[in-house]
């Protein structure tokens, strides 16, 4: 069982900080934008995606499919207690350039001199990122953001489950990847709400995504999902996939 | 402000994390895979297009124009495509979002205990208390006792209702309009709406409080 697909519940927490800042230190924002922009420069967007991109034709050398499930899947790979240890975007830095070296962009030994360098007193502060303007690759990516990957496919495709059918979520043990948070698994619930196109994964995943299937709006009782640990008057509701479902 | 202990880190770690992200990027504009304006132009476009923002003008329009109103609850992104909003109101972690609506007889609430979903267009960027585990873990189970730790009280009849994103939908909450606004304009009311109100973990103050 992976705890980072289990967090739901997790007692002992204590006080939650009210943070209100996207981004907590400069750096963070760096890898922020570096995510981004793979995922608008990502090769899947050429083959597989609604809105009309052109990756050919942008002069990037990256040639990889990267996308919100290939960050997660890393971030869920990690030992669980590292994946608690490291602050969120710690974790992104880590999976981001794990990835590129990976796939051979960079080596590891490249990566561990150049931050050498920039650790050497003053040259954070003062050595500049190369000047190398390349606004086709620039525009790839803003046209990204505005236009999405909407994973929305018009495929036919027959609902099992329609509002008001008692389901129950099916016991799958996940592997590297899921979207399917581990405490509901076994718990009945009702459908609430049949999203009227299928919506198709970024990969398929062993548990069952992947194909284009229905996505139905969940309502679940809080005394199902945590017994007299509930709190009253409290429901919870969620976007799952067909496959995580079973009639009950 | 205080900073969160719980990242209060070595000065050392810190600087190494500055350190490598800078050899990462310098790296990455070296070779040719983003250009050496690609992460300024994705940031500055949160700063300036997609953010709270967005979301203030949608609520205060929401609240002053029952037609708009309905059709937003209906159809999120068909009604909020033609307001005078940005382009790129369904892009990326947008393109299919949904709103509820808070009532006096039920308060939503929006996690994700995945990860950190977040509705990018409307709401811009997460902010740290939505992608912390402590947050996702503890709203899960105990959403009223979140609240009441976050400041708000509701009356104990009030069904707290959780919205999980476990999917590609992202949901945002439309807040009760406060007392003591009538006559307020859209711009004077948008000025009252935080992005913690539109995730239903605070509540719009009243003006006049």
């Amino acid at each position: 069982m992976k705890i980072q697909h289990n967090i739901a519940g997790i007692e002992n927490l204590g006080e939650i900080d009210f943070q209100k800042r996207v981004f907590v230190v400069p750096w963070e924002e760096r890898i922020f934008g570096i995510h981004v922009a793979m995922m608008g420069l990502s090769s899947h967007l050429d083959t597989d995606s609604v809105p009309d991109y052109s990756l050919s034709s942008v002069p990037t050398n990256f040639d990889s499919t990267w996308t919100w499930g290939h960050l997660r899947m890393g971030a869920e790979g990690l030992n669980p207690f590292d994946y608690f240890k490291f602050r969120y975007y710690e974790k992104w830095l880590g999976g981001i350039s794990g990835f590129f070296i990976e796939e051979g962009y960079i080596t590891e030994e490249e990566l561990d001199a150049k931050t050498a360098l920039y650790l050497e007193d003053g040259n954070l502060d003062n050595a500049p990122l190369p000047n190398k303007p390349e606004p086709a690759i620039d525009e790839q990516v803003m046209k990204y953001l505005r236009e999405g990957d909407s994973p929305q496919r018009e495929v036919n495709v027959t609902p099992k489950f329609a509002v008001g059918d008692k389901i129950r979520v099916k016991s799958i043990p996940p592997t590297e990847h899921t979207r399917l948070p581990g405490n509901l698994q076994g718990k009945t619930g009702t459908i609430d709400v049949a999203y009227p196109a299928p919506y198709t994964y970024f990969f398929t995943t062993t548990d069952g995504l992947g194909e284009p299937m229905p996505v139905y709006n969940v309502k679940f009782e809080s005394t199902e999902l945590w017994g007299e640990m509930a709190e009253p008057n409290n429901v919870y509701y969620n976007d799952l996939f067909e496959t995580y479902l079973e009639a009950a | 402000m205080t900073e969160y202990d719980g990242f209060s880190y070595d000065r050392d770690r810190e600087i190494y994390s500055a350190a490598r992200v800078r050899a990462l990027e310098s790296l990455l504009i070296e070779k040719g895979i983003i250009s050496g304006e690609t992460v300024d132009k994705v940031l500055n476009y949160f700063e300036t297009e997609m953010g709270p923002f967005n979301g203030a003008k949608i609520v205060a329009k929401a609240w002053t124009d029952p037609e708009f109103k309905a059709k937003l609850l209906e159809d999120c992104n068909a009604a909020i495509s033609d307001i005078g909003l940005p382009v790129g109101m369904s892009g990326a972690e947008g393109e299919h979002m949904k709103i509820v609506e808070n009532t006096a007889e039920v308060h939503n609430i929006v996690i994700c205990t995945l990860c950190s979903c977040y509705p990018w267009p409307t709401l811009g960027l997460p902010p740290y208390w939505f992608k912390d585990p402590t947050f996702r873990a503890r709203a899960a189970r105990e959403p009223r006792a979140v609240l009441t730790e976050f400041g708000v009280e509701l009356p104990e009849e009030t069904t707290i209702s959780l919205w999980d994103s476990s999917a590609q939908i992202r949901w945002f909450v439309l807040p009760q309009r406060p007392e003591g606004t009538e006559g307020m304009s859209e711009a004077e009311l948008a000025a009252l709406i935080t992005p913690e109100a539109m995730m239903g973990v605070a509540l719009v103050p009243s003006p006049s409080a």
